[in-house]
């Protein structure tokens, strides 16, 4: 399974815009996409449970993939971690 | 004898008088401490049955209509109010169609339970895991959660949540902000609560519709049955139950006072911003998010002094097309038929971070990379904005003559190096488009103090300059706006900001610019007087405080302003120039 750790940039975390933004784009892929803080890992397309993970700036984040075009789904979601999520 | 009165918090101006109509609060169990007592709602269905099969699918469906209803919501508020009134409901329509959600309540019908109590278990599940968090803005996401969780088992039960079906004030504990977005405007006269402050969502909800409402009103539901006449002042914060009638007529003075007031300055809608000898001054509106277009228009905005254009970049996760950007312009645009509009290129810096731009996080994001600065290290983001500018008036003029004229603002500039860039870019785009700039005006903001004391320079690259108040204010006196400690050093009125004003308007005169004024300031009559006084020709604001300073304007001469301006600058401090300035317009 595709893995990668990365570090929030998000100044005020994953509140509940970015963390519908990044839910949004999970949801867009086939495969099953979790996103772990420490030692809770939940389910990427599902904004509830990535807000329950509470993250500030600064974090790190672990997104695994599996299943149908899990290597691109990887590379799309660590990118827009990468960038920060939206946020007004 | 005197009616029983109750002290609330003028939450949303503005009187009435009318019978009572009580929401109760929802049943909430599970939920300990709710101080609202449960109350029925008529249940139109017979007990849930133990079928599971049947369950499942009473299940989706209703998570499915929720998702939907809450979405319609959004979409409707965005329209009407704004986007930030609508991204809320956004929010809650992904919490009803999270798929965690749905499964965790599907795990508990197989265990052999109804919907409505899979539907209660999962809310409450993410509830307590968000009401646990240390972060005051997730603990704030548990109420949210049981505002949906409300919303499905409502739908689940079919039950029907009461709805006026005549003019009437609202009163309840506290209204979760679908309750008040889904209430019919036409028939609320009023709203009471007993919870909830004028910052509370049902406040600015209120506010933004016009409806009078007070919040904090304890202990009023034990005190008021349905249909009880009610009089509310959602200025003072006062609540009357069963008005007798002295005070009912005291009311309807006032309601007539309030009426007449609104007339007033609705007949002043269709007349021109000027003074009492005949100078024009250009009142036109700030325009947000399409939401404000039609308010703009109602309130006689005589075109924007400021379009933002930052909600196009801040909600989405790649960098809007031109041709996404040009249909907006273009909408904005065609609101003010032979009309100015200024456009400002967007305005963001690192304390709004968007997922499409990667900078570095930045140590002081108010002095660095920001506005026009941001527009020329990404090139790409200001010469596709320029572009979809010049293609939208360009085809808005090709269909339709009646359309609005462009011009393009450039914020957070500090040098006159920056505006040669900028403008260097926008001839670059004209010319690759092959569009004609002569009818377009460029003009800058000034908001940065070196700027203000540029201006000389800078308006002979200009057509116009625009004081954004609220950062040229936090810049000179360097007090963060929103530090509630440093807030108040700050005064519009203070004689040697009035003084430096004048300066910049003495400047671009020289030059053949014009100045305008689009920060808060500009909302406030006597500010705005002020500037007037002291040159400035064009003022943009909040739609809703154009009549108030259209009134102001029109009742005193150029020279009176002028005259009122200058013993204002002579006085030894703000507090002292605003009472100067008052006492000399008597």
């Amino acid at each position: 399974m595709p893995s990668k750790t990365v570090t929030l940039t998000n100044p005020s975390g994953l509140h509940a815009r970015p963390a519908s933004v990044f839910a949004k784009a999970a949801a867009t892929h086939p495969c099953a996409v979790t996103i772990a803080k420490g030692e809770r890992t939940v389910n990427a397309k599902s904004v509830l449970s990535v807000l329950t993970l509470d993250c500030h700036q600064g974090d790190e984040l672990t997104i695994t993939t599996d299943g149908e075009g899990a290597d691109a789904a990887l590379s799309d979601l660590v990118a827009l971690v990468e960038t920060g999520m939206g946020e007004s | 004898m005197t009616a029983a009165r109750v002290q609330g918090r003028g939450a949303s101006p503005g009187v009435a008088v009318a019978p009572a109509f009580v929401i109760a609060s929802r049943p909430r169990p599970g939920v300990s401490g709710d101080p609202s007592p449960p109350v029925e709602i008529e249940a139109a269905t017979a007990p849930p049955t133990a079928d599971p099969a049947q369950e499942h699918e009473r299940l989706d469906a209703a998570l499915e209509q929720a998702t939907a209803q809450l979405e319609a919501l959004a979409e409707r508020l965005a329209d009407e109010v704004g986007t930030d009134e609508a991204a809320i409901f956004t929010a809650h329509a992904a919490f009803a169609g999270d798929p965690e959600l749905a499964s965790m309540a599907h795990a508990a019908i197989d265990a052999g339970g109804a919907a409505e109590e899979a539907v209660r278990g999962a809310f409450g599940t993410f509830r307590e895991l968000l009401a646990a968090s240390a972060d005051e803005y997730l603990a704030a996401r548990a109420a949210d959660l049981d505002d949906v969780a409300d919303r499905v088992v409502a739908i689940l039960s079919g039950a029907t949540r009461p709805v006026p079906t005549e003019r009437c004030i609202v009163v309840a504990h506290d209204l979760a902000p679908s309750d008040t977005a889904e209430l019919p405007r036409d028939l609320v006269a009023g709203v009471i609560c007993e919870a909830g402050s004028p910052t509370s969502h049902a406040a600015i909800l209120a506010r933004s519709l016009g409806i009078p409402a007070v919040v904090g009103a304890e202990g009023v539901l034990d005190r008021v049955d349905a249909g009880v006449p009610l009089a509310v002042d959602g200025g003072t914060g006062e609540v009357l139950l069963d008005p007798d009638d002295a005070d009912q007529d005291r009311y309807a003075k006032l309601a007539a006072a309030d009426a007449e007031r609104r007339e007033q300055l609705a007949e002043l809608r269709d007349l021109p911003g000027q003074t009492a000898d005949g100078v024009h001054v250009e009142l036109a509106a700030n325009v947000n998010d399409p939401g404000a277009l039609d308010r703009a228009v109602t309130a006689g905005a005589q075109g924007s002094g400021l379009v933002r254009t930052e909600f196009l970049f801040l909600d989405s996760a790649e960098a809007p097309t031109v041709d996404e950007q040009t249909a907006y312009y273009r909408r904005v645009l065609d609101a003010f038929p032979g009309q100015r509009v200024v456009f400002r290129t967007l305005d963001i810096g690192a304390d709004k971070p968007v997922p499409f731009i990667n900078r570095p996080p930045e140590e002081n994001p108010a002095l660095g990379v920001r506005g026009l600065r941001l527009g020329l290290v990404e090139p790409q983001l200001l010469r596709d904005q320029l572009r979809a500018l010049l293609r939208a008036a360009d085809r808005a003029a090709a269909d339709d003559g009646d359309t609005g004229r462009l011009a393009i603002m450039f914020p957070m500039v500090a040098t006159t190096a920056e505006v040669d860039r900028a403008r260097a870019f926008l001839d670059e785009v004209a010319a690759e488009d092959g569009v004609d700039l002569s009818g377009v005006e460029v003009g800058i903001m000034i908001e940065v103090p070196a700027a203000a004391l540029a201006a000389r320079r800078l308006a002979s690259r200009v057509d116009f300059l625009s004081i954004g108040t609220n950062d040229l204010l936090q810049y000179l006196f360097a007090a963060d706006r929103l530090n509630a400690d440093v807030a108040g050093i700050p005064d519009v009125f203070d004689p040697d900001v009035l003084g430096l004003v004048r300066s910049v308007c003495d400047a671009a005169a020289a030059h053949g610019a014009w100045v305008g004024v689009c920060g808060e300031a500009a909302a406030e009559p006597r500010a705005a007087a002020a500037f007037v006084g002291v040159g400035v020709t064009e003022l943009s604001m909040t739609p809703n405080a154009i009549p108030d300073v259209k009134d102001k304007l029109r009742r005193h001469t150029r020279a009176e302003l002028r005259d009122a301006a200058r013993t204002a600058e002579a006085a030894p401090d703000g507090a002292a120039a605003r009472a100067a300035f008052k006492d000399a317009l008597r």
